[in-house]
């Protein structure tokens, strides 16, 4: 009984005790804080990551020549066999390609001297996207659906996907809409469901001409301070049709409006149109270049489905197959690295702070070995009292159990509390900043965030509090294996 | 100290009936404390046995030389020895804490509890319970030490200059309780002294002188 009742009062009789408390609730505290931060990171960067990507993307190579075979010019065949295939949800095809931007310039001329002016800060290399949004259908479906089944004839589902279906497109569409931004906000498409339409406003020489939307990435629009509406030029080379030589081709678009995925690089370079238009710009044989594929479970068997595929479209000669590199991939061998980038950052930031809880740990064991030579007499006391070495050295761990205890439960407390309420306390302090330095300290522009996104797990934050009760107890164990260890008569003798 | 052995005692041979109140007395490093150390299992002899109760305690295990320690023998201090932290109830108390469990006291709380409080206010120290050592006068202290070594009835009664640190009159009073609680429960003690008058007031004294028991008396004899 007294091994509880004493450490509890050796506790609060030494100030210094707090301090060991205290350093293991900062610990806690911050970890729990900024693991959850990270966290947040990662699940909106995932998000966005895997937002621009299919399951599956199916990209033949141009490589007739090599197996004998020429890839037909029509997705139609390859899509009938990708949508037939077991775990495949529905499946969309693409066209991808590079072009140089210009905007302003509706000459021929203009266009050619940027191009042969050394210094290039007019000239933005950007990917094109030529994508399928099938409105109509899915306006329709419903409707079709609804009448179909009330006349009691069995109807079959809308299978085939578009972009909506297979990326996170119309959730970037939409995202421009809610931004914080006014600035953005204001240049989203008019229309999210239909997002290859002209907009309302727009230049008047656009209206004339009838130029073709483009919708480019929010950062794109912002960087080159463009205007929803603007009529801009896209500049590339298109290979003929015997395939032996390129042609330059440009042509003027209309800026429909702007898309949010919150990826950087897909902000900064992405530039969407319809899929019969970029066609039509490139003058190209081949109507796609790309199938996206959508599975019913991508986490259950992604990669048995991605190589069933490249089976299915081998044996049929749509893809080169084993002449030619990977043309089956799934999101994750597209752009796995970037994540376990990422989430390489988690660890290694947890433990960093893991030191701050050694740390923390070390205090108490500064503290405690005070305590312990300090306490030598009464040391000596108990054990002529008749306590025993194993309740004396309980005693002295038992003080450092309660500063675990109490450190890890405000830290806990605290820790969950912060990153619950980090967005509106970092707006706080930003006011302040902003006023006396001039700035924000979480700048959501940089992330196209409009918050701190902060996810806070049960897991890791029983794992810290683990960690903080093995950290503390470890350190204190030295001191208190040495009070154990301590003869009696040592703490008697003298005064 | 390191290799050096230092041999305080050797061959002290001595008995202690029940009951009997003896004054250890001796030159200072005459080994009076030492010897009262081993008595009471504090210290361990490099040879030789000390039995209590018929166990011997420096043959037994660690837990059960404890719970000899704090079952039969009660210890009074030159330097009162309590602990700073802890009201003088509380120290009263703490020796039947070390032998209970958490549950176990719960239990009996309210009975040690009673037996302490009747102890301190013996010593006239009723009002002053929930005072802390710091804030008590010496005489007071070592009151509180006795009601502690006191409280679980034990058969042996160590005392090491009980008054040693205390004025003539404080300490004439301390003794005067200490030799009455003696002669009522028929304690074995032993009390170790410097102080011939003291020694006088004891039924029997031993000399201590290098290492050995140099006289036994009945008879108060000078020293």
């Amino acid at each position: 009984m007294y091994r509880t009742f004493l450490s509890w009062r050796y506790l609060f009789a030494r100030r210094t005790n707090l301090i060991g408390m205290t350093g293991i609730f900062v610990a806690v505290a911050a970890l729990i804080l900024i693991y959850s931060i990270m966290t947040g990171f990662l699940e909106e960067s995932r998000r966005a990551v895997r937002g621009a990507l299919a399951d599956v993307l199916v990209e033949p190579a141009r490589a007739g020549e090599i197996t004998g075979v020429p890839i037909p010019a029509s997705p139609q065949r390859s899509l009938e066999i990708i949508r037939d295939t077991d775990g495949v949800n529905g499946a969309t095809a693409r066209i991808t390609w590079h072009a140089l931007f210009t905007q302003g310039g509706d000459e021929q001329a203009q266009f050619e001297s940027v191009l042969s002016s050394t210094g290039s800060g007019e000239l933005l290399g950007v990917q094109l996207l030529g994508v399928d949004v099938r409105t109509e259908e899915r306006f329709l479906q419903p409707a079709l659906a609804a009448s179909f089944h009330a006349l009691g004839i069995p109807y079959r589902p809308y299978e085939i996907k578009d972009e909506f279906d297979a990326t996170e497109f119309y959730g970037s569409l939409q995202r421009a809409r809610t931004r914080s931004s006014e600035f953005i906000v204001s240049a989203a498409v008019d229309f999210p469901m239909m997002p290859f339409v002209p907009p309302r406003r727009m230049a008047r020489e656009a209206r004339l001409r009838k130029l073709a939307p483009i919708i480019v990435g929010a950062k794109f629009y912002d960087t080159l301070h463009l205007q929803k509406g603007d009529v801009v030029q896209l500049a590339t080379v298109s290979p003929n049709s015997k395939g032996d030589d390129f042609t330059i081709v440009n042509r003027d678009f209309v800026l429909a409006g702007v898309f949010s995925s919150g990826e950087n690089e897909s902000d900064l370079s992405k530039v969407y149109m319809a899929r019969s238009e970029l066609q039509d710009f490139l003058g190209m044989q081949h109507n796609y270049s790309q199938i996206l594929v959508r599975l019913d479970d991508y986490d259950d068997n992604g990669p048995q489905v991605a190589a069933s595929l490249q089976g299915r479209l081998t044996d049929e000669g749509l893809i080169a197959g084993s002449y030619w590199g990977r043309e089956v991939s799934t999101w994750e061998e597209q752009r796995g690295g970037l994540l376990g980038a990422i989430e390489n950052e988690r660890v290694l930031m947890a433990i960093m702070l893991g030191l701050v809880l050694i740390v923390a740990g070390f205090t108490i064991f500064a503290i405690l070995s005070m305590m312990v030579t300090e306490k030598r007499r009464d040391i000596g006391i108990l054990a002529a009292l008749g306590a025993t070495r194993s309740g004396i050295l309980q005693t002295f761990l038992l003080i450092a159990f309660w500063d675990a205890l109490i450190g890890s439960v405000f830290g806990v407390v605290c820790g969950i509390w912060a990153a619950w309420k980090i967005d509106p306390f970092e707006r706080w302090l930003s006011s302040y900043t902003k006023r006396f330095f001039g700035g924000e300290i979480f700048k959501r522009d940089l992330y196209f965030f409009d918050h701190i996104p902060a996810i806070v797990q049960t897991g890791p934050v029983v794992a810290f509090v683990i960690a903080a009760f093995v950290c503390t107890l470890g350190f204190a164990l030295i001191p208190a294996w040495r009070a154990a260890r301590q003869s009696p008569l040592e703490g008697l003798r003298h005064e | 100290m390191g290799d050096r052995r230092l041999e305080i005692l050797h061959g002290i041979d001595f008995d202690l009936g029940a009951g009997e109140l003896v004054a250890l007395v001796g030159s200072s490093g005459a080994g009076k404390s030492t010897l009262l150390h081993i008595l009471g299992l504090i210290d361990d002899p490099t040879e030789g046995k000390v039995l209590v109760q018929g166990i011997d305690a420096w043959g037994a295990s660690e837990e059960k030389r404890a719970e000899l320690r704090n079952q039969h023998i009660g210890f009074v201090f030159q330097f009162y020895h309590l602990l700073p932290e802890l009201t003088a109830l509380e120290n009263v108390l703490l020796p039947v804490m070390i032998s209970h469990s958490r549950w176990a006291f719960r239990k009996a709380a309210k009975d040690w509890r009673a037996k302490a409080l009747e102890l301190l206010s013996r010593f006239g120290m009723a009002d002053r319970k929930n005072h802390k050592p710091p804030a008590l006068s010496g005489g007071e202290r070592q009151r509180v030490a006795m009601a502690r070594a006191l409280l679980q009835d034990p058969s042996i009664l160590l005392a090491d200059e009980p008054t040693g640190n205390l004025d003539s009159a404080t300490g004439e009073k301390v003794l005067e309780l200490l030799f009455e609680e003696q002669a009522r429960r028929e304690l074995s003690m032993i009390l170790v002294t410097h102080d011939a008058t003291l020694a006088a007031r004891c039924g029997r004294t031993v000399f201590l002188g290098d290492g050995l028991v140099q006289g036994d008396s009945t008879v108060p004899v000078p020293v």
